[in-house]
């Protein structure tokens, strides 16, 4: 669970159909979080690259996740499917140099879900997450 | 195309370990075809080259960049600006273009990214096949566009041999038997008689050479005046 | 033309032949192979000596067989196109000829990744129909694959394999024809066990006129257990066991299996005789050579025809005088 005043940064790359209203609605996240978490909504899952999830991590988040449509939900067909197989691709990349896979997550989200995005993002950042912050940072963590 | 795949990232470190600045340079022709030397593929490796030095507590300055063709004299030449800005370049092109690099600029240290591997084609999306070994003379007409020196295992050139079980060669159960497929093709076309005569022995010295082989046109040449 | 060899002058002359083979060990000592090959010493007309088979380093043929020679048997050198380029082939050809030995089977030979090598190069310069094709201009011409002239032709009766139950089924026979064409003069085929599907293959042959150009001689291998025909069945490339050949393997104990094996040899041996157009047995015990008299004996194909004295005295002369 990531407290608003802890640095843990976590990164969401998520397919903007999910929610239209995606823009207006992830405001209140922005303004509970802070810019530890950032928000990179894309026309289509299958819109993130590799090297989006690489520099993420390359930037400074601790956590990368990337939020699809329904599996079989696709508008452009198999789009979700394209981003699970390159985030589980740049998982192999990630244990390569010796950083935790489990740092990069993918999500479909359930066929019946929430429809806005702060309502599918919440209960993600509520969760227990315990790999706590990324070994690339150097910056010390606050007291 | 020629393709290549990436070296296991182990080697690639231990290769750069002594630098703290690296050009990696990609080549947006063959290698970016088969997803390892290409922009995209710079753009990763790159990434994951700083990380790792991080990680590492390594000073490591990693520039990026992709040439149409690195094979080519006039391609390389536009890198002249910035190659004596980094300690090596680790070049992300095959063989051909790791040496042509070189040649261009004998002073830097360039390194290979990638181990190249066949001449192939893109079967279907991620799939790449090897289907030529560039003997320097096509039979490709006698064998109904299949190649019995690319494709099968044992080079036969009046196959099929006596392993051929259900259509798939004895080396590798999972790659077609070359011959049988050379068999149906001819059939298809009612041509069998084709293989009624033997196929006399290859001029391998058109695949050997003496030595790296070379194609010389003066029609291509340019007198410098 | 006189025939070059025993096994040859055997064919030629009518008589049913028997011919047999011996692995040689994986050094340099001969022992085992001499001793393998004075089990099979009256039993067999020829004996076969594998090269490198399945791409395992071991004695080669060529000295195998000269050993062979020099116990007074009639050898057939097996030589792949997979380890040696067309300089060391037709060299080796000449030094087979040289030494005596006068059946030369021609292959391609297993892929070298089965092997104890895998790393090594694959030469396949040429295949097994090439080197038939050179085998025969080298004797009859007189001419090396190049044209380039020898100053004496190698003698031998060429030979090569083939499998009848190999894909694709109705291209084998015209491979065969391609064989005979380029240059054999027998056969030794993969062995069988499907005695029908065996017959079937052979009448093709016949109808294509083969039988009249091509001495063919079946394979037999003797199974020693019901694991064994389980094997072959699926783990060997290009060999066809029937359900029925694994139910009798093994539905019986243990201890009775070998005898079964023996038993289903020696009337296969007696069914490929009745075939027309089958010249021969080729038997393929691997590691158990032992039981090849036993068989030969059972199949009623004693006595051996004994060697002729004027080629055995022509053939003495080649081998070099031993201590």
């Amino acid at each position: 669970m990531i407290e608003p005043d802890q640095e843990a940064r976590i990164a969401f790359f998520f397919c903007q159909r999910l929610d239209p209203g995606q823009d207006k609605n992830r405001r209140s996240l922005e303004m509970e979080f802070g810019p530890s978490v950032v928000f990179y909504p894309m026309p289509c899952g299958g819109r993130v690259e590799t090297i989006h999830l690489l520099r993420a991590l390359e930037g400074g988040a601790d956590r990368v996740v990337v939020i699809t449509c329904p599996r079989g939900q696709c508008r452009y067909g198999e789009g979700n499917l394209r981003a699970q197989k390159r985030l589980k691709y740049a998982k192999n990349l990630v244990h390569e140099i010796g950083l935790e896979p489990e740092r990069l997550e993918f999500r479909a989200v359930p066929l019946v879900s929430a429809s806005r995005i702060d309502e599918i993002i919440r209960p993600i950042l509520l969760e227990p997450w315990n790999l706590g912050p990324s070994p690339l940072r150097r910056v010390p963590r606050k007291r | 195309m020629i393709t290549a795949v990436r070296k296991p990232f182990c080697e690639i470190r231990e290769m750069v370990a002594p630098y703290e600045s690296l050009l990696v340079v990609g080549c947006a022709t063959c290698v970016a075809e088969c997803a390892s030397g290409g922009e995209k593929e710079v753009a990763i490796l790159s990434s994951q080259l700083r990380m790792d030095a991080t990680l590492r507590g390594k000073k490591l300055e990693v520039g990026e960049t992709t040439l149409d063709r690195q094979c080519v004299y006039e391609f390389i030449d536009r890198l002249s600006p910035l190659v004596g800005k980094y300690e090596a370049i680790l070049s992300l092109a095959c063989g051909a273009g790791v040496q042509a690099f070189s040649e261009i600029f004998p002073e830097a240290i360039v390194l290979p990214g990638l181990d190249t591997t066949f001449l192939g084609q893109t079967r279907e999306a991620g799939l790449w096949l090897e289907n030529c070994r560039g003997c320097g003379s096509c039979k490709l007409q006698w064998f109904a566009s299949i190649c019995p020196i690319a494709r099968c295992a044992k080079r036969l050139l009046n196959g099929p041999c006596g392993g051929s079980k259900g259509g798939q060669c004895e080396v590798d159960p999972q790659v077609p038997c070359a011959w049988n497929m050379i068999v149906e093709r001819l059939r298809k076309f009612g041509k069998l008689e084709l293989l009624e005569d033997i196929y006399p022995p290859c001029d391998w010295s058109l695949a050997q050479g003496r030595g790296p082989r070379k194609i010389q046109r003066e029609d291509q040449a340019i007198e410098t005046i | 033309m006189r025939p070059f060899s025993h096994l040859q002058r055997v064919l030629e002359s009518g008589a049913f032949a028997v011919t047999s083979e011996c692995g040689p060990p994986k050094g340099a000592d001969p022992l085992s192979l001499v001793k393998k090959a004075s089990l099979l010493k009256g039993y067999v007309d020829a004996i076969n000596v594998t090269d490198n088979q399945t791409a395992v380093v071991r004695l080669c043929s060529l000295a195998s067989c000269a050993i062979l020679r020099r116990m007074g048997l009639d050898a057939v050198v097996q030589i792949t196109t997979r380890d040696r380029n067309r300089v060391a082939l037709q060299s080796d050809l000449l030094g087979a000829s040289a030494l005596g030995i006068r059946n030369v089977l021609c292959l391609s030979g297993d892929h070298v990744c089965f092997g104890n090598e895998p790393g090594a190069m694959a030469v396949f310069d040429l295949d097994s129909i090439q080197l038939l094709d050179v085998a025969r201009k080298m004797r009859d011409q007189g001419i090396l694959c190049s044209g380039d002239s020898l100053t004496s032709p190698p003698k031998f009766f060429i030979g090569a394999v083939e499998n009848p139950f190999a894909d694709p089924m109705d291209f084998r026979v015209r491979r065969l024809e391609k064989k005979v064409k380029a240059g054999a003069q027998f056969i030794q085929t993969q062995c069988v066990y499907n005695v029908h599907r065996f017959r079937e293959w052979m009448g093709r042959v016949r109808d294509r006129g083969l039988d009249d150009r091509v001495h063919i001689l079946a394979g037999v291998t003797p199974l020693k257990s019901g694991k064994m025909a389980i094997y072959m069945r699926d783990k060997v490339a290009g060999m066809d066991v029937p359900e029925e050949v694994v139910r009798r393997m093994s539905s019986l104990p243990v201890k009775d299996q070998r005898a079964e094996g023996i038993k289903i040899a020696v009337e296969t041996i007696e069914a490929l005789r009745e075939i027309p157009g089958v010249r021969g047995v080729h038997l393929m015990a691997i590691e158990w050579e032992e039981v090849v008299p036993e068989v030969v004996t059972r199949a009623g194909l004693l006595p051996r025809p004994s060697p002729q004295e004027e080629l055995e005295e022509e053939l003495e002369k080649c081998l070099p005088n031993t201590a």
